[in-house]
């Protein structure tokens, strides 16, 4: 079945510096190439404690790490993808600087955004953020074409590491530029202007009816 | 006759898969109304994928988000019911036999937060409720699993004799900081009154009243209409990509309490995951959103 996917910019991954740099906030895209993925606490205390030990990780990031659960099933030899959905990022917010600027990150995406710290360390490395629209796991799960490894399978299976091949994947919104602009600090900001008029509303509305 | 405990394990465990696998045709009509009043062409999109993700899920019987969530039952219990077995028990096996059957298969939620292990069982689990109907000759359920995208945001605060601006004011202090990391266009329910657990489970169940039903207490009639067209002014859109549709409905419930008056709020996402059933005492089973 055709999503409506085609009307969107094409992105390949992985993002050159120049790609990143490009994406505009709020374009809309499609991505194909390789992620790494994960929604698990434990796997990014697990990668810090790597990096604090100066090991290598199981698998290449990629410069891509994605915030996307994964249910899959075993064949010989590996997994297939079942079907996959986004976790809220800001959950890992104190984890992730440090692993954005020990892997040079370009591309991060999950849900909900991410902190101020986090989006520092994108602008220094030159990383967008891409927003997946939470419960479209039917249409998300069309663009994961293929589970390329997984490693650290001692954990749940959305927790483990995984490498995933994607052709078609989204509609994403790039909701964190590579410039350190934020979609999510913007409305939030927005909103934290408004609410005096929006509360004043809210009260002159109540005396009318009361 | 009588309601057997196949009948409550078969039907609690279907109720649960049809939460995960079809968003309530009421929301699906909020959805494809916002899609005509949001204001901004980016909230516009995103509100028309969510629809089409949606049906997609239901057309082909798969999930429509991949968190099930935290299972949770509300089981009303008509005082003419009569039982055939153990309908608590009947509920937990339900769950099991669907954990173990269901297709796709659920990845493990189910969480002990003093060890953080997740699996499929659980203390407690499923979390079921218990109430009364006066006279009635059947057991009604209500399917509402949560997961953390919404559930991380509710919250409760309690006030000593507080004004309505005071009240309406928390709520939209717990809008601004849930911001858009709940999967909007949400569901708001809240719950004033009563006491720290009747307030948290009117909240609850007020996210699960269908949609342009109209509040029967008048000063909550118009504040849910109030805050609806505040927390829509708030800007933060369909999935926070900007726009006018952050939440489909504002409900409220309110019950009599003492000087100190929590006030609870909690959000459903998008999603909005419920089901419910009604098995009758001659075995007739009507299931309704």
């Amino acid at each position: 079945m055709n999503e409506p996917v085609d009307d969107y910019r094409r992105v390949q991954l992985p993002l050159s510096r120049e790609t990143a740099r490009d994406l505009k906030l709020g374009e809309v895209v499609v991505l194909d190439g390789e992620i790494a993925a994960t929604i698990g606490l434990p796997t990014h205390k697990r990668i810090l404690e790597y990096i604090a030990a100066g090991e290598p990780l199981p698998l290449d990031l990629g410069g891509a790490l994605f915030h996307l659960s994964i249910c899959s099933e075993a064949r010989d030899g590996g997994f297939d993808p079942l079907y996959v959905n986004p976790t809220t990022s800001t959950r890992f917010n104190a984890m992730l600087p440090s692993i954005i600027r020990t892997f040079d990150l370009h591309a991060l995406s999950g849900k909900g955004g991410l902190g101020e710290d986090c989006v520092r360390a994108m602008r220094d490395t030159g990383c967008v953020y891409f927003s997946m629209v939470g419960g479209s796991s039917t249409l998300l799960s069309r663009g994961v074409k293929e589970i390329l490894i997984t490693a650290w399978d001692d954990l749940i299976m959305q927790f483990r590491l995984t490498r995933v091949r994607l052709e078609g994947f989204g509609p994403l919104t790039v909701a964190i530029d590579a410039h350190g602009n934020s979609l999510y600090e913007n409305l939030s900001q927005t909103a934290r202007e408004r609410m005096p008029d929006i509360l004043a509303r809210l009260n002159a509305g109540r005396a009318a009816v009361r | 006759m009588a309601i057997t405990y196949d009948l409550m394990k078969d039907t609690t465990a279907r109720l649960y898969e049809w939460s995960l696998k079809k968003i309530p045709e009421d929301t699906k009509d909020a959805l494809r109304a916002a899609c005509e009043t949001e204001t901004l062409e980016a909230g516009k999109k995103v509100l028309r994928f969510m629809l089409k993700a949606a049906e997609a899920a239901e057309n082909n019987d798969k999930f429509v988000c991949s968190d099930a969530g935290v299972p949770t039952y509300f089981v009303k219990i008509g005082t003419k019911a009569q039982f055939d077995g153990d309908i608590k028990q009947a509920i937990a096996d339900g769950f099991d036999e669907l954990c173990r059957t269901i297709q796709p298969p659920l990845l493990k939620f189910v969480t002990n937060p003093l060890t953080n292990e997740r699996g499929f069982k659980g203390k407690d689990m499923p979390i079921v409720s218990y109430d009364l109907i006066s006279n009635a000759d059947y057991v009604d359920i209500t399917c509402s699993p949560k997961a953390l995208g919404s559930g991380r945001w509710a919250a409760l605060e309690i006030f000593v004799s507080p004004t309505l601006e005071t009240i309406e004011a928390y709520i939209m202090e717990c809008v601004l900081k849930a911001g858009s990391q709940h999967c909007p266009p949400v569901v708001i329910g809240v719950g004033i009154g009563g006491s720290f657990d009747h307030a948290a489970k009117m909240a609850k169940l007020a996210t699960l009243r269908p949609f342009g039903e109209t509040n029967p207490e008048p000063i909550l009639a118009d504040m849910e209409k109030r805050l609806l067209k505040a927390v829509n002014e708030t800007g933060f859109g369909p999935m926070g990509t900007g726009g006018s549709t952050t939440a489909l409905g504002v409900h409220i419930n309110y019950s009599a309490g003492h000087g100190f008056t929590p006030v609870a709020v909690c959000f459903n996402c998008w999603i909005n995951r419920r089901t419910h059933a009604r098995i009758y005492n001659s075995g007739e089973v009507v299931r309704y959103e």
